[in-house]
């Protein structure tokens, strides 16, 4: 009997404990709850970030646009950079026409798709690059994005499946929603490339100088102090 | 502690492979599965691949490789399955204890930006379709393409005059081998031509007596596509193969018209005439064939249902009660999956 009285407490302590933690739990769950909202709520009124998503024009066209300051130089110097780099081996093939002042070009950026170390080309990004000068300064933009799948063909290259493009403000339908926002993201980030390599090339005056390698050292067997 | 010293050792050596890569590999590929139903219940079409009848069967798996360092590269390109294996490749089928899987192996080396030297074994440059599923509109393949070369052994060389204007020219084994019991006999070449963009068009001959054969095959074909607008692009394929000494042939036009409605749908109509030369007392026969399709794109997933009628000249069918029939008409579906 005075086993089972103390069964019985214990039973109703134990009960009261984990009442207690549950209580607790829950406290803490709604607590974390409100916090990944309050977090979702500042994420939300936060800035997109432009190097995830390139923004529209005024035209409703996807664009890449940079003002680039280059105090000293003139706008003769700066033309004579930006053809030198284009002319270069490690530039995008492009050849740029002078039209009113403007200077454009056409060019593409290949999109990859990748896993791991695997790699594979998924399409192409064809694009319009526009070049402006002025004294100690210029400013490009890539716009007018069309987007051209590749498949492989029967010696195992991929290649375009089509010489027109689809333009990227297109709206891909349901079945290709996914696909569609990783070329959008894939543009942005070689958009952001190029930009560099440009900027790059536009300093050095030419092609983008890749470091020096580095020297190996040298271990004599001379030396007697040893 | 013994978990992070793998994991470590492990990280460290993904990072040195990763830094020794000059272009990482490409691994590339596809899956395809079908459905066939054919109206008289029989396997009528003889055209190569979806050959099974009421049945849900097998393309094939298709792994290809590519590497290219500096001005060299090689393709390496495994198939497994039907389509891959006893449906395309000469021994595919092991019963002589050799099976096969490889649709393209080859290496190449570009000398200059305009030449480039390959050797090895390709798929063929003749003709507007492929084995792998992927590079066709269509899945059932024409009559034009079943009749052609599907492989060439050999080496080439390519040379790009402008960026309209290149010339191929070659030396082959004989069609589909990987080996040639008469030496290297075959010649070919390829004139591409592209006038405008969008539009290029291959004129293509391939020459030679392969082994056993009566007379020296001569191989003439003209492959051409025209993206006309965005939405709607069309091909054409001619050809005509001669084999001297009375050993036959074939001469035959396909005309391909497709037009994308969205990213995700598009259909395509192929039609073709085709006709084999008699030979000896036997005369000429020949066929036209329709074929509808549509392309259901999701990713890399496409279903491609389609309806084909055939109508020959004699009857080279049969209907459902296995009478001779001079038409054959079947139903597919067939998913195809790209990586």
């Amino acid at each position: 009997m005075k086993l089972a009285v103390i069964g019985l407490f214990s039973f109703i302590g134990m009960a009261g404990v984990f009442a207690q933690e549950l209580k607790e739990k829950q406290k803490s769950e709604q607590k974390e709850i409100s916090g990944l909202e309050n977090n979702r709520k500042e994420k939300l009124s936060a800035p997109m970030k432009t190097e995830e998503e390139l923004p529209l024009d005024d035209r409703g066209k996807y664009i890449y646009y940079e003002v680039v300051s280059r105090k000293g130089k003139t706008k003769e110097e700066l033309i004579k950079a930006a053809k030198r780099y284009f002319k270069s081996d490690s530039s995008p093939k492009i050849s740029l026409v002078e039209k009113d002042s403007l200077y454009t070009g056409k060019g593409k950026l290949i999109i990859n798709k990748s896993a791991f170390l695997l790699t594979r080309p998924s399409g192409e990004v064809r694009y319009q690059l526009y070049l402006d000068f002025k004294e100690g300064k210029y400013r490009f933009w890539l716009t007018d994005f069309s987007f051209i799948p590749y498949q492989r063909d029967r010696y195992g290259n991929f290649v375009p499946t089509t010489a027109i493009g689809i333009p990227l403000e297109q709206k891909p339908g349901k079945l290709n929603a996914v696909e569609w926002a990783s070329y959008l993201k894939a543009t942005a980030k070689e958009a952001q490339v190029f930009a560099a390599n440009l900027k790059q090339g536009m300093l050095a005056g030419t092609a983008i100088i890749q470091p020096a390698a580095k020297a190996i050292p040298v271990q004599s067997t001379k030396n007697q102090k040893w | 502690m013994k978990l992070k010293s793998i994991f470590t050792t492990a990280s460290l050596s993904f990072a040195s492979f990763s830094y020794a890569q000059e272009a990482p590999l490409q691994i590339s590929g596809s899956v395809d599965t079908y459905y066939k139903y054919d109206f008289s219940k029989q396997p009528n079409i003889g055209t190569s691949f979806g050959s099974d009848q009421n049945s849900i069967s097998l393309g094939m798996i298709d792994l290809a490789l590519k590497k290219t360092t500096g001005k060299a590269s090689f393709v390496g390109e495994l198939s497994f399955g039907p389509r891959g294996q006893y449906q395309s490749l000469i021994n595919g089928d092991g019963t002589d204890d050799n099976s096969f899987h490889i649709q393209n192996l080859y290496a190449a080396y570009a000398f200059t930006d305009k030449f480039t030297v390959t050797a090895g074994y390709m798929g063929t440059f003749i003709g507007y379709e492929v084995i792998s599923p992927t590079g066709n509109y269509n899945y059932s393949t024409s009559y034009l393409f079943t009749s052609g070369p599907f492989q060439n052994a050999g080496v080439k060389g390519s040379y790009a005059f402008s960026s309209k204007v290149s010339l191929m020219l070659g030396l082959f084994n004989d069609w589909n081998v990987y080996k040639d019991l008469n030496g290297v006999s075959h010649v070919g070449g390829q004139l591409t031509v592209s006038p405008v963009e969008g539009w290029t068009a291959y004129l293509n001959v391939l020459s030679g007596k392969s082994a056993g054969a009566v007379g020296t095959g001569t191989i003439l074909d003209l492959t051409t596509a025209y993206q006309v607008t965005e939405k709607v692009k069309l091909g054409l394929n001619a050809a005509d193969y001669t084999v001297t000494h009375d050993g036959g042939g074939y001469t035959g036009a396909a005309l391909y018209a497709q037009n994308a409605f969205s990213t995700a749908f598009s259909l395509g109509l192929r039609g073709e005439y085709f006709n084999w030369k008699g030979t000896g007392e036997d005369s000429d026969e020949h066929i036209t064939a329709l074929t509808l399709s549509a392309n259901v794109k999701s990713g890399g997933l496409t279903f491609i249902p389609e309806v084909r009628f055939d109508d020959g000249s004699t009857p080279m069918f049969v209907n459902k009660n296995l009478n001779p029939s001079k038409n054959a008409s079947q139903f597919s579906l067939a998913v195809v999956y790209a990586f």
